[in-house]
């Protein structure tokens, strides 16, 4: 038999038709596709405890309380139910091998970064856009930074979360399941046409 | 033109085109289509419902009953829209409707010759028999004799969409109250929505030349626009009418954005269905004019009282040369003074009351206007041009008056339909002579004309409180602000519903065509109780739901059943309170989007290779992949059968359920959720399970792989893997909390692939390299493996639905295009193919596997010949109802397999089977046939059937009738297992 190695596999988007209707600077709404690497993390019974100090310990983060995001450098964990939590990081090393590793029998840990497809949005009118798909109060008093929902858009289960302002605009991010990312990104596109829509890159 | 020299809201400088019944005519910015239809001198508006009786306006707003017309053309035409809320712009078009063959000349106004067929209740009475003839013959009659628009029958180009809101004070109307309760609300702090109908904010201050505080009442209503629009937490829905009251402070409202435009621009949807949450709720809708019935009451110049003042005081269009006022309203009389000022000729007021202030009369009588008081109108003249006199009874004496306008005013109704949607019933109140809510929807309070103040500054009163109270009752503290200055006008009105003696009809609900004769008709024949007149008159049903004639129809039956007027009390309403497009409620969730559509991460990929799509729940998957010059969908499905079990196959199976179950009870849960064992798997390897419901059927099936000591991973069928997820969480936290086991679908994160076919190991091993030992040895029959490609984990199974040699591997789902494309490329490399959901379908009724057609919630273990599998030492969901006797009973049907007699001949799924010989009839039914494929090894149509005897009827002739598709074959019952009965294959 010949000799073979393994085949090298390529990575698609989740998002395959981003199109923008309007320049950056002229848009009501910025999106950009996010990728962070996402992780679940369910503690075993009675084991809350050992997951909150193994984790500050592995990654200095707190386990929130409820449906928030806390965040420190490129990691974030959101809380999800009792329980339950997505880690997040940006970059850097394959998350699941190492946090399952420092939760030990503590938790059970799974890969969810191909699971789902995120997208930020921000801009001057994104709250008008949201609040087309989302039945949740988007006001500064009730929805603040750090606090997130696993809610539903236009029929659509979402995780959903709010980062710090950035420009004067408050920032949003949405994860859905990956199969139904078109299906968001139909809704964000048909959504913010009126108020002019523009995609971004990445960072 | 009858436009004033001056005056009105409207702006002389934007002079707009628009065309009516094909005639055109200008008007102005800040015109309605009605409002400019009168600055025009055109008084016929539209036909009756029944009778195709001329009409003209009634009232100048949404509570119009006659001034329906059709807007725009083609596929943007409207039917049913209110002439008095459509907004003017430029190159409007619009139509009046249900009139043949002009407005002017209605061939069909000969339906008033027939009038007596057309009386109250005449649907029931008139067309009960035969059945047969409703379909055909009457109602086909009735739809093109009476009736409204005509919808364009095209599909909508418009967009549409919906959207929440939340707020602490949602106030429900901008006139006086309104405005004030906001703006008291908002100063407290409270984040406020206020919503106005009108497209513009003020309400009756726009209509009426009362002064706040020694400004123009419009002037006042803009300073506070203003002051309320500079407000960060205060939204301002212009254009938006709350039309529902649903539960926990939840209210419905349509905001038309873009139909005061010609079409939306790009981007815009046409309209939006908000939800609005809110704490608090002020109503300050307002009331609404109530009109007389007297004989031909309905023609066109006779109009509301409030309507003319609006017409003459807001858009400076003047509804007639000559004016006699019928009035049992202290409101009339500002009419007849309005109209005075305004400088245009009021011949006579006639009031039923003999006595009256000389407040009220003096003004007038100094301007030498004929005051007619104890007196009524009994009759008015006049047709399709308009009305040209009224009859006047006063004392013995009756006369006449020649008038091109008539003002009638019969007092108010407060607009108390919201406060009726969550079950509030309304009570009659003597001292305002009209029915005000007995209860509020919780957390909603009035101000202003809906809670009886008219008069002006009352309503600025009752706004202010309301509104700090709303505020405070959000835990908001505000200072009641002080009140600005304005007149309360007399408001006195004896009710007076309706005037007997004239000759004609004398309309009660001018939409529906109800008379005061046909309330009599009601009333004689027994249905007395309003929601019964309602019912067998029509009365109060239709677009405007009788805002106007409702209250004259239960006061005209109180007469006649000498009730009072609470004893007979009022209709309710329910959502919505003014019409809604259907266009609305869907929003953007139309055709395609319906639903969420699920994408498979290979999905571009297969429709480049021709792949036919099939809906499989929310996903997408390829049915077939068609190969040039294949001519139907048989000929790529038998072709991807042969080619998979000669060479090799790949196939998408991404969309089957995945879950992840981990921790140390793992094993004993699965052992509990299946009727077989899992525990007892080894790490490594793989095992087909059956779970049952509750109840002891069949709930669905799959394979579970046990990956490490704790760790199982669970695969379920696509259709059930939200069910299934749900039946375990359920378990797991209400049923077995004790068990340690942590669950997460991983769906979505795998895309995963089976690979089926003698030479599908070459498939696999090409993919892994020739480093990874995939040997039978090493990798046999039911094997499972994490093993990483490079540095992306993969799982590997050694899995068959096709009865073939085959594998399933899954990848992160960004990597699943890729490695599709490299499987495909590998098959097609060693004489294979890419096969659908057909195929795949084909293959597993082969092989005489279940799927979705037998797992279909009405079969058990022992109907599918599963019971095998079922542990005896172990309990497990299901077990004690699955030995319910009718679930053990011997002539159940049961699985085999199912060929026609004659191998030419089609089978169809669904058919039932009897005893050859047998009658078609139920006593006679043994069962049915479940799934039907055409089987490329047997070149004939096969399939499985549950019957009675099961696996004992092997050989017998039966006969598959279907009666629906006129399909009677002749069959024969077989082994299901016509592929490789022995199951070398799977080893290979």
């Amino acid at each position: 038999m010949v000799e073979t190695v393994p085949r090298t596999l390529r990575a698609a988007s989740a998002f395959p038709d981003l199109r923008g209707s309007a320049e950056p600077r002229h848009a009501g709404v910025l999106v950009c596709e996010r990728n962070p690497q996402l992780v679940t993390m369910i503690a075993y019974k009675g084991r809350r405890s050992d997951v909150s100090a193994r984790l500050e310990a592995y990654c200095g983060l707190a386990l929130p309380l409820g449906p928030r995001r806390v965040a420190k450098g490129e990691s974030a964990v959101i809380g999800l139910g009792p329980g339950t939590w997505l880690f997040q990081r940006e970059a850097g090393r394959p998350l699941a091998a190492g946090l399952s590793e420092a939760l030990g029998d503590a938790a059970a840990v799974t890969d969810q970064s191909d699971g789902y497809a995120t997208m930020r949005l921000t801009g001057p009118r994104a709250a008008a856009v949201l609040e087309k798909g989302i039945s949740i109060d988007l006001h500064d008093l009730a929805f603040a930074p750090g606090l997130a929902a696993a809610t539903s858009c236009a029929h659509l289960g979402i995780i959903f979360w709010r980062l710090e302002n950035a420009n004067g605009h408050p920032v949003y991010e949405i994860a859905v399941f990956r199969s139904l990312a078109r299906s968001l990104w139909h809704f964000i596109e048909e959504s913010a046409a009126e108020f002019g829509l523009a995609v971004t890159a990445q960072r | 033109m009858s436009r004033l020299q001056a005056g009105g809201l409207v702006d002389r400088g934007r002079s707009l085109r628009f065309a009516f019944d094909g005639k055109s005519y200008r008007g102005f910015a800040g015109d309605t289509l009605a409002s400019a239809l009168v600055a025009n001198d055109v008084k016929l508006v539209g036909r009756s419902f029944k009778y195709h009786r001329p009409r003209g306006l009634l009232t100048a707003g949404s509570e119009e009953p006659n001034a329906l017309v059709e807007l725009r053309t083609e596929a943007r035409r409207e039917p049913n829209t209110r002439a008095t809320t459509a907004e003017l712009f430029d190159g409007l078009v619009a139509s009046s409707q249900n009139r043949w063959p002009s407005l002017a000349f209605d061939l069909l106004s000969l339906n008033q010759l027939f009038s007596p067929l057309f009386v109250a209740g005449f649907y029931y009475k008139t067309f009960m028999w035969p059945a047969s003839f409703w379909e055909k013959l009457y109602e086909p009659l009735i739809r093109r004799a009476a009736g409204l628009g005509r919808a364009s029958g095209l599909p909508d180009p418009d967009a549409y969409e919906k959207a929440t809101a939340f707020c602490d004070v949602l106030v429900i109307g901008a006139g006086p109250a309104g405005l004030m309760a906001a703006r008291t609300a908002a100063r407290a702090g409270a984040r406020v929505i206020l919503c106005e109908d009108d497209f513009r904010l003020g309400g009756r201050l726009l209509a009426e030349r009362d002064e706040v505080d020694g400004r123009p009442g419009s002037d006042f209503a803009r300073s506070l626009e203003d002051e309320l629009t500079a407000m960060p937490d205060v939204r301002i829905f212009r254009r938006t009418q709350v039309f529902g009251v649903y539960d926990g402070g939840t209210y419905g409202a349509l905001e038309r954005l873009a139909d005061h435009l010609p079409t939306p621009p790009t981007g815009m949807p046409r309209q939006r269905l908000w939800h609005f949450v809110a704490k608090r709720c002020v109503n300050a809708m307002g009331a609404i004019e109530r009109p007389i019935a007297f004989a031909n009451n309905d023609r066109p110049g006779i109009m509301l009282a409030s309507a003319v003042r609006t017409y003459l005081n807001r858009y400076a269009a003047v509804p007639a040369r000559r004016t006699v006022v019928f009035t049992s309203s202290d409101d009339g009389w500002r009419t007849a003074r309005d109209l005075v000022a305004a400088g245009t000729e009021v011949i006579a007021v006639v009031d039923p009351r003999p006595d009256l202030p000389a407040l009220l009369t003096a003004p007038l009588s100094r301007q030498g206007l004929r005051l007619v008081l104890g007196a009524k109108i009994t009759q008015a003249f006049g047709g399709s041009k308009g009305l040209k006199a009224v009859e006047i009874a006063q004392g013995g004496s009756v006369f006449r008056i020649e008038t091109d306008g008539l003002a009638v005013s019969g007092g108010w109704n407060p607009q108390i339909g919201l406060t009726t949607h969550q079950g509030g019933r309304p009570r009659w109140s003597p001292e305002l002579s009209a029915f005000v809510p007995s209860s509020l929807p919780v957390g909603m309070r009035m101000a202003g004309a809906v809670s009886g103040d008219y008069g002006l500054s009352a309503c600025l009163q009752s706004g202010c409180a309301v509104g700090i109270a709303a505020a405070e009752e959000c835990g908001f503290t505000g200072t009641t602000p002080e009140v600005p200055r304005a007149q309360d006008e007399a408001v006195a009105v004896t009710p007076l519903w309706h005037v007997t003696g004239g000759h004609g009809k004398s309309f009660v609900d001018q939409q529906n065509d109800v008379t005061v004769a046909d309330i009599e008709i009601a009333w004689r024949e027994g249905f007395r109780a309003v929601e019964h007149l309602k019912r067998y008159t029509t009365l109060g049903m239709a677009t405007d739901q009788g805002k106007t004639g409702n209250v004259i129809g239960h006061a005209i039956m109180a007469e006649l059943t000498g009730r009072s007027m609470e004893e007979t009390g009022t209709s309710v309403t329910r959502p919505p309170h003014l019409p809604v497009a259907i266009g609305a409620f869907a929003g953007r969730h139309r055709g395609r989007h319906f639903k969420p559509t699920r994408y498979l991460a290979g999905h571009d990929w297969a429709l480049r290779q021709g792949a036919t799509m099939v809906d499989a729940g929310q996903w997408l998957r390829p049915q077939w992949f068609s190969a040039p010059g294949e001519k139907d969908w048989l000929a790529s499905v038998t072709r991807e059968v042969t080619t998979t079990r000669a060479a090799v196959g790949v196939c998408d199976v991404s969309t089957l359920g995945k879950i992840d179950i981990k921790g140390q009870d793992a094993g004993i849960f699965l052992d509990r959720i299946y009727i077989n064992r899992f525990s007892t798997l080894p790490v490594g390897k793989a095992r087909y399970g059956v779970m049952l419901r509750e109840d002891g059927f069949v709930m669905d099936d799959g394979t579970v792989a046990r990956l490490g000591p704790q760790h199982y991973v669970m695969s379920t069928t696509t259709a059930n893997a939200a069910k299934v997820m749900q039946h375990l969480e359920f378990h797991h936290q209400v049923v077995w909390p004790e068990l340690d086991v942590a669950m997460v679908s991983v769906t979505e994160h795998w895309a995963q692939y089976a690979v089926a076919g003698p030479r599908s190991r070459e498939v696999i091993q090409a993919i892994y390299g020739t480093a990874a030992d995939l040997s039978n040895s090493a990798f046999p029959y039911l094997a499972c493996r994490d093993i990483a490609l490079a540095d992306i984990p993969t799982r590997l199974f050694r899995l068959s639905f096709s009865g073939e040699l085959a594998y399933e591997i899954a990848v992160p789902a960004r990597y699943g295009e890729s490695l599709l494309e490299e499987l495909v490329r590998e098959a097609v490399a060693r004489g294979g193919c890419v096969y659908g959901t057909e195929a795949l379908g084909v293959m597993r009724v082969e092989k005489g596997h279940v799927a979705g057609n037998e797992l279909n919630g009405q079969t058990v273990t022992r109907d599918l010949g599963l019971e095998r599998m079922a542990s005896t030492e172990k309990d497990y969901v299901g077990r004690i109802m699955a030995g319910r006797p009718a679930l053990m009973a011997a002539d159940r049907p049961a699985l085999v397999g199912v060929r026609p007699a004659d191998p030419a001949q089609r089978l169809r799924a669904g058919a039932h089977v009897l005893a050859l010989g047998a009658a078609p009839i139920a006593d006679n039914d043994e069962g049915y046939v479940t799934s039907v494929v055409y089987s490329p090894a047997v070149n004939s149509w096969i399939g499985l059937v549950l019957v009675k005897g099961g696996m004992t009827r092997v050989g017998t002739r039966m006969r598959a009738f279907d009666p629906v598709r006129n399909g009677d074959v002749e069959i024969e019952i077989v082994s299901p297992i016509v592929v490789d009965p022995k199951g070398v294959r799977l080893h290979g």
